[in-house]
């Protein structure tokens, strides 16, 4: 039996590895990937285009301005007068935000009568604008702050009223980055073994090798085993050269234990290895299959969290997210990486993929046999 | 209709296909004529279904030259596939349609006009015997039916050249017969059959043949001419009750240039016509009494096995791989 | 080119995708299903946020602070007896996302010169999350500041000095900021653009490994007849999805379509033919299906997802990064997709994006034309 199934890795082993394009897709584009998704996932505004409309021209209003490019958030791509323009750049989406200052601002503050500052923003991306308008709101008051100070000599720090403290465990800086690219590597790792292992069988029954597969004395077992195995050693190595990307190139720290992220990774393996497997042995065309991982993928990575907060899902998505192992594998990477999360944190992780690796493998194994029989 | 209606259907040149280090095809030159039946004949991976698929176009030569239907091969390639059928050992349909459905299909890609197109559709249907079962999935045609339908939709456009790469490979011998009586309706109509095989008897039922083995023309001729001119010695037609022991003494024995097992007979080609009987004897020394040595004509298997190297004596069936 | 043998392909084609249902449903349904599942159960907006609190100061300031935030569209309120032990478990487990720690001297604090320090614990692995939680009690705690001084102002009779300043935010094209409004069309173009890859990544490669190519291409097919053939149903399979993605839209998340539904299925269709095209160009170039369906999948599926600006703004990458999403096609389509449905923007507004998608669509129908080889190698 140790024989056979040696046998049945090395054809697997040869027959994937052997095209060099295949080798590429499979041991260097995750590390491409990770390098762009771990700089383009992001959600930090950051230089966010903004349209200069001043009619005041003061120095006031100069100074008011320039504060919203002195921190990086914004960048301002206009300076007119010309208010049609502007608008223009908002519908094209080369600017996402117009500063405007009617005349008369410079004027106003000096009297002691509020500066009118007017944003106007394009609301098409609500997420970013929301955090547009954020920051600008406090720059504004900083600066509001400071002509206090200046002017009338108060303290810039009012008497009364409370600080907010923020502190953010596991990544103090709250870059997005950290907490996305280990959530990068679990996408990409499983995209790839699923991918894979769902094309293992179904790509036999088409060409028709599965015929003297069969008929040979190869048990289901073995023969399920000599398929999933090569891609979950692919997957492995996928995950440390992914890891080790992150770790020495995006400073993402690892804090917690490595034997614990193999197990969990395993255990993920199990999961991702079992449905693909199901997918392969209920299809009967590689086209077919490839539907079905897309059907079961696209919805895995919206319900795991990795993008979406699963606190904000309505109920009955939030219950949807208990069947996706994503979820619980993105919680396992990030805990590992961020948290320093041992098992005392981890294991119902861990047992519910383990849980779901045993179901999907068997049910994958029991629909071999009957098919195969 | 084309530019050569005058020229041989194929002419080859010193026609060369490499891969990498291996080279399939070795300087292979020869001519079909017009309305005749060529015959590639040569054992597996001998560059057979190599030079079919470099006169269809399939393959670049890597050197040499040719011309198919009047057209030459390097710069014509698509003009010829205008001229010519071609049909794979796969018998390759799509499985998913039906037998309509296919011959619809090709009919397109062929470009027959639509005028013709019913008439062109029932007579292939006629031929393949495949008119009950038009509306029938590919798929469940057994291997036979497949076959004539394949030769049906690579006949549909009237081609001058038709190329068969093994067409009968896996078909039982019954349906290879009727297959080949098409093959000789076709010929007379005018068409040029070119056709690769590894069956002995196919390749008697040729005009003309030529083996190869190694990438190389080993002999071209008639069947006839085969027989007579490229064999060199006679046949003698050894029958025992132990013809492996008998093939291994023959070896031995000078005079005999090679001995190969027929069946239950052994034959052995030998220098000299009238040696019979020194060899019966030898043989009744060696420990086989029972060996009745007699000379026969030879027959193509004969021709081939002799002039093949390492001669594989029966023809090995299955599909061949020569990449 | 010929168009008797371009409709030959495209009648076979159309067979080979009636002939398996199975795949035809999925086709059809994915997208579908793929809207419901992200219009539904998707949603950026970060309300209702788990918030631990633990009042140390237990007076009715502190009291008054948590009613603040509980009262508040953004936060649902926990109470915590267990001190920073209980906090951080209950942040690592993703309970909650966010702790408020009212210090015990907090009232005492309140009307001093540095203020009452209130701590806020957040969980930066999810960093976004997190930015905007900070934002959502930055302006709970402002406002009841705001409100403290007010009143400690009218108790000591004087009246406090006016802001300098008035922030006037005003939104444009999507007034509510609501992130269905803006994932919606943005989603429509993502699906449309790993469906398309995926529908015709097979289709050649297929041909290849069964053999039925070999026969093909000793005929006089001509590789633009086939390219362009074997586009056709998948093209009207496409836009049967956008069609339908479009009316899941229209119908159950009410998405306004201010721009032109012509110019917005006109569109579609230039994108589709590009985005089909270049599945088709994988199966092209692999002649394997493992190896199409894995590019078509790498190539489309991330980045269309990532690099389109569907979710992660563009303009916040860097520069490279950047450049590489002038690459995938998805980027123009989900601009000018926001661009028709929120802004009501016309081709006039659009044409950048628009001739970009054009050209997308030729470069990547010639490049496929050009790498069909009729030649076995």
């Amino acid at each position: 039996m140790v024989e056979r199934l040696r046998r049945m890795l090395v054809k697997e082993f040869l027959q994937l590895l052997r095209d060099p394009r295949m080798r590429f897709v499979v041991f260097v584009v995750p590390v491409i990937q990770t390098l762009v998704f771990g700089y383009a996932v992001n959600m930090d505004v950051r230089d966010y285009p903004a349209v200069v409309v001043d009619l005041d021209r003061s120095p006031r209003s100069r100074a008011l301005l320039s504060g919203m490019t002195a921190s990086g958030a914004f960048r301002f791509v206009m300076d007119t007068r010309d208010m049609e323009a502007a608008a223009g750049m908002l519908d094209r989406g080369d600017a996402g935000a117009i500063f405007r200052v009617d005349p008369g601002f410079g004027g106003d503050v000096e009297a002691g009568r509020p500066g009118k500052l007017q944003m106007i923003i394009d609301g098409s991306d609500a997420n970013s604008a929301r955090i547009a308008i954020d920051y600008a709101s406090r720059i504004v008051a900083r600066h509001a702050a400071e002509l206090r100070s200046r002017s009338g000599g108060a303290p810039a720090r009012r008497p009364g009223g409370i600080v907010l403290v923020p502190r953010a465990a596991f990544n103090p800086n709250l870059e997005s980055r950290k907490g996305f690219v280990p959530g990068v590597i679990a996408m990409v790792v499983m995209l790839l073994t699923l991918m894979l292992t769902s094309m293992a069988i179904v790509r036999e029954k088409e060409i028709g090798t599965i015929e003297q597969i069969l008929v040979s004395p190869i048990s289901p077992t073995e023969f399920i085993l000599g398929k999933t195995i090569p891609f979950a050693i692919i997957g492995y190595i996928d995950v440390v050269i992914v890891a080790l990307v992150a770790v020495f190139w995006f400073d993402v720290p690892m804090r917690g234990s490595i034997p614990i992220l193999f197990l969990g990774t395993t255990c993920f393996f199990l999961c991702t290895l079992g449905i693909g497997l199901l997918i392969s042995t209920v299809s009967r065309t590689q086209q077919q299959a490839m539907l079905t991982v897309f059907l079961v993928y696209f919805p895995a990575i919206l319900l795991s969290g990795f993008m979406f907060p699963i606190a904000n899902m309505p109920p009955f998505a939030r219950v949807l997210t208990l069947a996706d192992p994503l979820r619980y594998y993105l919680v396992i990477v990030r805990s590992i990486f961020l948290k320093g999360a041992g098992m005392a944190i981890l294991w119902p992780q861990i047992a519910a993929l383990f849980g779901m690796g045993i179901a999907t493998l068997a049910f994958a194994v029991s629909r071999f046999r009957k098919t195969s029989a | 209709m084309n530019g050569g209606s005058e020229a041989p259907a194929v002419v080859v040149r010193e026609l060369t296909r490499a891969f990498g280090e291996f080279v399939a095809v070795d300087r292979v030159s020869f001519t079909v004529a017009r309305g005749e039946i060529f015959g590639f004949l040569g054992p597996n991976g001998a560059g057979k279904s190599t030079t079919i698929r470099m006169l269809c176009g399939l393959l670049s030569p890597t050197s040499g030259e040719g011309t198919v239907a009047g057209f030459d091969l390097r710069t014509g390639a698509e003009t010829i596939k205008k001229h010519i059928g071609y049909m794979s050992q796969r018998f390759s349909l799509y499985d998913d349609l039906t037998v309509e459905e296919n011959i619809d299909f090709f009919a397109g890609i062929y470009g027959v006009p639509a005028d013709r197109k019913g008439e062109r559709k029932d007579r292939v249907l006629r031929m393949a015997g495949l008119l009950e079962r038009r509306a029938s999935r590919t798929a469940y045609l057994p291997a036979g039916w497949k076959q004539r339908l394949a030769l049906g939709c690579a006949i549909l456009h009237d081609p001058p050249v038709l190329f068969l790469d093994e067409p009968t490979a896996g078909v039982d011998p019954l349906r290879r017969r009727a297959f080949w009586e098409l093959i000789h309706e076709m010929a007379e109509t005018g068409t040029t059959v070119f056709v690769t095989t590894h069956y002995m008897d196919e390749a008697s039922s040729c005009d003309r043949l030529g083996l190869i083995d190694g990438g190389k023309i080993v002999a071209l001729g008639t069947p006839e001419e085969l027989r007579n001119r490229f064999m060199k010695g006679a046949v003698l037609e050894v029958r025992t009750s132990r013809p492996e022991d008998a093939a291994v003494l023959l070896e031995t024995f000078p005079g005999v240039r090679s001995a190969a097992l027929f069946g239950n007979t052994v034959h052995a080609v030998v220098d000299d016509p009238g040696a019979a009987a020194s060899v019966a004897s030898l043989l009744s020394t060696g420990g086989l009494a029972d060996a009745t040595v007699v000379p026969i004509t030879p027959s193509l298997e004969d021709v081939f096995v002799s002039l093949v190297e390492g001669g594989r004596p029966d023809g090995v069936p299955g599909g061949e791989g020569t990449e | 080119m010929n168009l008797r043998r371009t409709w030959a392909v495209a009648r076979k084609e159309t067979l080979h995708v009636a002939r398996d249902p199975r795949s035809l449903a999925l086709a059809i349904a994915l997208p579908v299903l793929m809207m419901l599942l992200y219009g539904y159960a998707l949603r950026l907006d970060v309300d209702d946020v788990p918030l631990a609190v633990w009042d140390r100061s237990g007076t009715p300031q502190s009291r008054e602070l948590v009613a603040r935030f509980s009262g508040s569209r953004y936060f649902r309120v926990g109470g915590i007896r267990g001190g920073y032990r209980e906090i951080e478990q209950s942040i690592a487990r993703g309970d909650v996302l966010a702790a408020l720690v009212i210090p015990d001297d907090f009232t005492a604090k309140l009307a001093g010169a540095g203020g009452a320090p209130v701590q806020l614990l957040l969980d930066g692995s999810d960093s976004n999350t997190a930015t905007v939680v900070l934002g959502y009690a930055e302006i709970v705690t402002q406002r009841y500041s705001g409100d403290v001084r007010l009143r400690m102002a009218a108790a000591a009779g004087v009246a406090l000095p006016r802001e300098p300043l008035a922030f006037r935010p005003r939104v444009w094209f999507n007034e509510e900021m609501t992130s269905r409004n803006f994932i919606i069309p943005g989603l429509i173009a993502v699906i449309m653009m790993v469906i398309s890859a995926m529908l015709t990544s097979l289709t050649v490669a297929k041909e290849w490994e069964q053999g039925t190519m070999e026969p093909l291409i000793a005929t006089p097919l001509q590789p633009s007849e086939l390219v362009i053939g074997k586009l056709v149903p998948y093209f009207a399979l496409g836009m049967l999805d956008v069609l339908l993605c479009v009316a899941a839209g229209e119908l159950l998340f009410q998405v306004p379509l201010r721009g032109s539904g012509a110019l917005l299925f006109g569109m579609a269709a230039v994108f589709l033919v590009g985005a089909l095209t270049l599945g088709m160009l994988f199966s092209i170039v692999a002649k394997s299906q493992m190896l199409a369906t894995q590019m078509a999948m790498v190539m489309t599926f991330v980045p269309g997802f990532l690099l389109s600006g569907f979710v992660f703004p563009i303009w916040s990458m860097p520069v490279p990064v950047q450049a590489a999403t002038r690459l995938i096609p998805a980027r123009y389509f989900v601009s000018l997709l926001r661009g028709i449905y929120l802004k009501g923007a016309g081709l006039s507004v659009l044409a950048g994006e628009a001739s970009l998608l054009v050209l997308f669509g030729v470069v990547v129908v010639g490049l496929s034309i050009r790498k069909f080889r009729k030649k076995l190698e």
